[in-house]
């Protein structure tokens, strides 16, 4: 074989792979739009804030993708809609506002694509953050008191200081981190029906 | 091998720095590893000390990171920079430019691994650094594969032509690979569900197109020079390399399950799985002959041994993939702890044990020194090989178990984590012993390198054979 014709399959090959994969992926997946839901004129899915947004980034530094999903199977062969993970599939479509767009690799805790329709309050979800076992004692999900501080306490409690018993006057308050977490968290939910992934 | 190459060559230092940064990020990936099992086996670890960046959430993907980036590329990189000037018989020029790029390669993992501990992970598959690591890795690869290209060209009508496909597929894919990936998931131009098609591909190309071509190298070179006999059939190969190039891009999507892959990517993903193990196959079939009737020899030299095990964990390998691509399989095991036991097989059992073998063969010619027939020899093979075993089996039966309790809406998630515990139990058991035989294979490495053994032969014989003498290995065999 001559050097000339090994460089040519090398490069075919990969040009096969490449094209094959992104260029037809790009064609069928990076197009989509989202719908207009012509009742409630908003997007589907709906575009997330900024907040939520950072929190995306928040969610993979803090390598919660090490033990969640972000991806809810069908009804042939998996038990994702029956545990109540979402009231659908998830499809392409539904990542198309997702910066980073994450999946994840592992199921040792539940699948979160829908965790904003799960526990909907900011609170319970702050609360989950700090320690996992305040809500449930079998949690094998590890604390996160890095994102939160301690401040003492003024006149009164501010709106988002955790309600947990204060020690020396001091009340936990979120940081900018959990904060935006916190938001990104509340933004994943597929409660609306799309053409490809009706909910029934 | 051609003998022309001075034991001495300009590439000693780039080699040094590479092998020696290799077997370092193993240590202490090693060390970092055991750290995040125990955290996953027992919860309240997080609770009693909470540390951010000693948190499973980091460690996890920091690991991952330091074997793939810091342990096996480092490795095969410095390897191959002994081997390619024996090979093409055209020594490196510029020695210090191949150190400088050596030394970038490690300065990028050292910053990949700081960025992971402070501000953690992108998140991202097989690419969990910023784009500042990006950047170090092309500089450096650019320099490093630069030199190692050159090395192909002089002899391409003459001398062994399957390890030079392989290494120029390699070369190409990687580069190519690393500026599609950064370009489309970072670069903005892949929205929404094409970002992750994106990791999926890259994915595929560290592993399939980067790591599996670097170790056939050393397998389709060293294997038929330390058996004395030659490979088989030519055709046979190229059609595999063909096959390999052509197909390994593609495996990653096998593994995904429904979501954001459209499914008949899916489709083809699991048909180039299959196609791809008969590839593998193929390639089996040209190099077990050269092992047939050699268990002697196998039991003598540590190099050999150590092949044979990574040509073994090879062909295990593609097969276990070809396993889970199936749709039944898939959907049982999709998200489970299935995915780090093909990771055990792929990057330990097979990538490892290939790179440790090329180092006991390979570094004698380089440094001019000898591997003592000691017992942390032994130690090193019968741990690293017994805890793999441990690890890969361990983590497939409980991505097994954990795949069908999932898919059993009636079981709890708190009851399926208990069901993990025994399966990590014997997985940490089994980090432990490799890391015991990662240790001392550093220590007799470390050892080596200084010259603190007197000289002996450039052969490692396991120490069973200690009262024998070495055989004689002709100078510049190598």
């Amino acid at each position: 074989m001559k050097s000339g014709q090994a460089l040519f399959i090398v490069f075919a090959s990969l040009l096969f792979t490449w094209a094959g994969q992104i260029a037809l992926g790009y064609f069928q997946v990076g197009r989509l739009e989202p719908i207009l839901n012509e009742e409630t004129n908003y997007t589907e899915p709906p575009v997330p804030s900024g907040l939520a947004q950072t929190g995306a980034r928040v969610f993979a530094s803090q390598g919660c993708l090490e033990c969640h999903s972000l991806s809810v199977r069908g009804p042939s062969g998996s038990a994702d809609l029956t545990r109540g993970w979402g009231p659908r599939r998830t499809v392409p479509r539904d990542y198309l506002f997702r910066e980073p767009a994450l999946i994840g690799s592992s199921r040792i805790g539940s699948d979160l694509s829908n965790i904003g329709l799960r526990i909907p309050d900011s609170k319970d979800l702050m609360l989950h953050l700090w320690n996992p076992r305040l809500r449930n004692s079998n949690s094998t999900c590890p604390p996160h008191p890095w994102l939160f501080e301690r401040k003492v306490a003024g006149p009164k409690i501010e709106n988002d200081a955790l309600p947990l018993p204060t020690k020396d006057w001091k009340q936990i308050l979120p940081k900018y981190q959990a904060k935006s977490l916190v938001a990104y968290l509340q933004s994943l939910h597929s409660d609306y029906a799309l053409p490809e992934a009706p909910i029934k | 091998m051609t003998t022309a190459i001075p034991t001495f060559s300009k590439a000693t230092a780039a080699a040094t720095i590479l092998l020696v940064g290799s077997v370092s990020w193993a240590l202490l990936g090693a060390g970092l590893q055991v750290l995040s099992t125990l955290q996953l086996l027992i919860p309240a670890l997080a609770y009693v000390l909470p540390i951010p960046w000693i948190s499973y959430g980091k460690l996890a993907p920091l690991t991952t990171f330091l074997f793939t980036y810091g342990w096996i590329t480092s490795g095969f990189l410095g390897v191959l920079t002994i081997l390619i000037p024996r090979i093409s018989g055209i020594p490196f020029r510029y020695g210090r430019i191949l150190g400088s790029a050596a030394i970038i390669w490690q300065v990028a993992v050292l910053v990949g691994l700081a960025e992971i501990l402070w501000n953690g992970s992108t998140g991202l598959i097989s690419m969990p650094f910023s784009r500042s690591v990006t950047a170090l890795f092309f500089l450096s690869f650019i320099v490093l594969g630069t030199g190692l290209s050159r090395g192909l060209g002089r002899s391409w009508k003459s001398g062994p032509l399957l390890p030079r496909l392989y290494l120029l597929g390699a070369l190409i894919a990687f580069p190519l690979g690393l500026g599609t990936a950064e370009l489309l998931l970072r670069g903005g131009l892949a929205p929404g569900a094409l970002q992750i098609m994106m990791q999926f591909v890259w994915n595929s190309f560290v592993h399939h197109l980067w790591l599996t071509p670097l170790a056939l190298v050393l397998l389709f070179q060293l294997l038929p020079v330390l058996t004395g006999r030659p490979v088989g059939s030519l055709s046979l190969g190229i059609l595999c390399w063909v096959a390999t190039i052509t197909l390994g891009g593609w495996i990653g999507n096998s593994l995904a399950s429904e979501g954001p892959v459209p499914s008949w990517l899916q489709s083809a993903g699991v048909v180039t799985t299959l196609l791809l193990g008969v590839a593998v196959w193929g390639n089996g079939t040209l190099l077990k002959p050269l092992l047939e009737g050699k268990w002697e020899e196998c039991r003598r030299q540590v190099a050999l041994r150590f092949l044979a095990v990574g040509l073994w964990s090879y062909l295990a390998s593609y097969a276990w993939l070809a396993f889970l691509a199936l749709p039944a399989v898939r959907q049982t095991t999709t998200f489970t702890m299935v995915g780090q036991a093909t990771q055990t097989l792929l990057l330990f059992s097979f990538y490892g044990n290939v790179l440790a073998g090329a180092v006991y063969a390979l570094l004698p010619a380089s440094r001019m020194i000898g591997w003592p027939s000691h017992p942390t020899l032994t130690i090193h093979f019968w741990f690293s090989t017994i805890g793999l075993t441990l690890i890969a089996s361990s983590y497939a039966l409980a991505g097994f178990f954990q795949g069908l309790a999932l898919n059993d809406p009636g079981v709890p998630m708190s009851t399926i984590s208990s069901y993990l515990r025994p399966f990590l139990c014997t997985v940490l058991v089994g980090q432990v012993l490799w890391w015991i035989g990662q240790l001392s294979f550093s220590t007799l490495f470390f050892a080596s390198l200084l010259k603190l053994f007197p000289s002996v032969a450039p052969v490692a014989i396991f120490p069973v054979d200690y009262d024998e003498q070495p055989q004689p290995v002709r100078q510049g065999q190598h």
